[in-house]
């Protein structure tokens, strides 16, 4: 029963915690509000830890990992976008974007906090830990995947402004073109690792859970287009020596067959592989 | 507070004068012992390409300004080209003022100017090296570097370039994100194109490329910024290796066609080309800037930004004045409790306390008719510990201004006197 207080309290605490955060990397970028810049970052390592709890606190209380439902998955995508931010922020050392990309995460979580449902039961198939696995790897590359399309979306708009001698607020606080790439690209590997684990737990679980599996199936294929897509952009990048504004619109592109594959196909099409 | 400032500036004379003013390190050294041995307590020489400015510190009520302004004048052998009318001077408060104005950068030609601060910091040590600064121009100059860092970390007076040389640079690294790994080339040896060479040399460009019609020009550009020379007739074929020019030449057409930059772009995967044209007329043709990933700037384009960072700049005066005002308060408080009556005040007040706080604390253990004895004798005790030290603090006569200074500050110290009046404010 404490344990659900404590969910419930979550639920409702955290949307405001990722608009607190928001706000205060909104005031850091636009404002340069010095306690702001000295704040951000540790905000954001608080509430990933406190997002981390409720995620634990509902799989414990639950009896399953909190990614039966579409809503579920919305604050799984939350935290997922959260996690991957606070990584290639450290990794790149550039704190100017977390506006832009934590925005993301705010609006799934109010999205999820507004609807989700306190299931306890669910099929046993979505108990297996293989399953948890299997979805916090692929969440975590779709995050990551829309990570990387915002910065090719920010480096667009810098490019722009840029060209067209606008050197207002985006061309003062941005970081420069070439880093904002670089972030791109941190993002796509990180998503290309991920999808690949997720792809492999897939592999392994899908088959002894569903009954009705095919490799045929159009969410399937369209993972592995998603998978092959960004695996052959890295290579171009790494061995070709792409780079540039093409490269970032692709990374765009890429973003919305994403989107693509995991709304129209998985809804309309796909028929064991779907959200409850 | 009788201090001084006496100087010349961009304010009060044109170049041509001032520069008749400018004196050496080696010159002030000769100069601030000769102040000292005309009976000023303290002084600071420092001098830039546009100001020179003498601050002294005297206990006399008498500053002798005609003296000092003869004392500069006399010291460069100016008197044909410099009278006292063009000189300014401030006193007291509006010497500190003036100051902290300086070294937060908003009287400087360009506000917000980042070198006046190193420059006050160096007129500052080598007064300091040449036994001239002391206990007041110590106190004086640290609140005035302080003011300068405050000035920067708290606002924006100093961001944003102000010159179309730093504008080309700063524009640069917002596409490229590390300059070590990129190659420059400088197509004329013009003053435009000489600023932009060091500006790129300065962030730490990884190579330097010179060319110029006449050729001798470029070697000697080359020689001065540690660039490399390519023959002017040669330049092009050079070009698929770099990632910046900066054109600025005499010529009557362009001399980079937007097919020269297509060729370029060619096998470069989409590389940025960051392109600056400060040429009039105009050296590369502007229809390049439709090419992807091609960023090509002139004149015009980098003036505008110029003008928008001075604007900012400006907007930025009234919040340094505010750190100035605090600065100052904090000055003169710190300067009015240098004083020995304040002092003596301060010390009678503390060790009367203690003893109250004492006497209060015990006085229960003594019979009643003691009582009165116990205050009689704890008085006198007091009365007796405070006597020397404040015959001593109202003699000082015979010291010099330094020693009686130090003397003050040690015995606040020492007693926390200024905690204490902090305190007292705080509460």
């Amino acid at each position: 029963m404490e344990h659900i207080i404590i969910i419930d309290i979550l639920n409702i605490a955290l949307p405001l915690l990722y608009f607190l955060l928001v706000w205060v990397y909104g005031k850091a970028f636009f404002a340069d509000f010095p306690w702001a810049r000295e704040l951000k970052s540790k905000i954001l390592f608080g509430i990933i830890l406190i997002h981390f709890v409720y995620l634990l606190d509902r799989t414990f209380v639950f009896n399953h990992p909190p990614a039966t439902t579409i809503f579920e998955i919305l604050t799984l995508l939350a935290f997922s976008v959260a996690v991957s931010y606070a990584f290639i922020e450290r990794l790149s050392r550039a704190k100017e974007t977390g506006y832009f990309i934590l925005n993301i995460a705010f609006f799934f979580q109010i999205a999820s906090s507004l609807f989700i449902k306190d299931l306890l039961e669910v099929p046993d198939v979505l108990r297996n830990p293989l399953f948890g696995l299997h979805v916090t790897s692929a969440l975590l590359g779709y995050a990551a995947i829309t990570i990387s399309a915002v910065y090719g979306f920010l480096y667009l708009m810098l490019y722009h402004e840029i060209r067209a001698s606008k050197f207002g607020v985006i061309y003062k606080k941005l970081p420069n073109l070439e880093t904002l790439e670089r972030m791109s690209f941190i993002a796509i590997t990180m998503a290309f690792g991920l999808l690949s684990l997720a792809i492999l737990f897939g592999f392994i679980w899908l088959p002894k859970a569903f009954d009705d599996f095919s490799y045929l199936d159009p969410k399937l294929v369209g993972t592995l287009l998603i998978w092959a897509m960004y695996g052959t952009g890295i290579i171009a990048k790494k061995r070709g020596g792409w780079t540039g504004r093409k490269v970032m619109l692709l990374s765009v592109f890429g973003f919305v067959f994403t989107i693509f594959s995991m709304t129209v196909v998985n809804m309309l099409f796909s028929k064991f592989h779907n959200f409850h | 507070m009788n201090l001084l400032c006496i100087g010349i500036s961009h304010h009060t004379a044109p170049l041509e004068l001032r520069e008749r003013l400018w004196f050496s390190d080696d010159e002030i050294r000769a100069a601030l012992p000769k102040l000292k041995e005309a009976g000023f307590h303290e002084c600071v020489l420092f001098s830039t390409c546009n100001r020179t400015e003498l601050y002294v510190f005297t206990t006399e009520a008498d500053f002798r300004v005609d003296f000092l302004k003869k004392f500069l004048i006399e010291q460069k052998s100016a008197r044909s080209h410099i009278n006292e009318e063009n000189l300014f001077s401030y006193f007291a408060s509006g010497a500190a003022e003036h100051l902290f104005r300086v070294a937060s950068g908003i009287d400087s030609m360009i506000v917000g100017d980042v070198q006046i601060l190193s420059q006050v910091k160096s007129g500052f040590n080598l007064a300091l090296a040449t036994g001239t600064a002391g206990f007041f121009m110590n106190k004086l100059f640290q609140s005035a570097l302080h003011i300068g860092k405050r000035s920067r970390r708290e606002t924006h007076i100093s961001e944003g370039a102000v010159s179309v040389s730093y504008a080309a640079v700063e524009l640069a690294q917002r596409i490229f994100d590390d300059l070590g790994s990129k190659k420059a080339l400088v197509i004329g040896a013009g003053d435009t194109a000489q600023l932009t060479a060091k500006h790129l040399l300065g962030k730490g460009i990884g190579k330097l490329f010179i060319t110029n019609r006449t050729h001798e020009r470029a070697e000697l550009l080359a020689k001065m910024s540690g660039g490399t020379v390519i023959p002017f007739e040669h330049f092009t074929e050079r070009l698929a290796e770099i990632d910046i020019i900066i054109a600025s030449v005499n010529a009557d057409k362009y001399i980079l066609e937007k097919t020269d930059i297509e060729r370029m772009n060619k096998g470069r995967h989409g590389s940025a080309l960051f392109l600056i044209d400060i040429g009039v007329p105009r050296n590369i043709d502007p229809e390049a800037k439709d090419l992807d990933n091609v960023f090509l700037y002139d004149l015009d384009s980098l003036n505008g930004l110029v003008h928008e960072n001075v604007e900012k700049r400006e907007a930025e005066i009234p919040r340094i004045r505010e750190i100035i005002g605090e600065e100052l308060a904090i000055l003169f408080q710190w300067h009015s409790a240098l004083q020995a009556s304040p002092t003596i005040a301060a010390l009678t007040q503390l060790l009367e306390q203690i003893r109250k706080e004492e006497v209060e604390k015990n006085i229960h253990r003594f019979a009643p008719q003691d009582q009165e004895l116990i205050e009689l004798v704890t008085r006198r005790i007091v009365n007796k510990i405070l006597h020397t030290p404040i015959v001593n603090l109202k003699n000082g006569h015979d010291e010099s201004h330094n020693d009686r200074l130090t003397k003050i500050s040690i015995i606040r110290k020492l007693f926390g006197l200024d905690a204490r009046k902090e305190r007292s404010h705080a509460g």
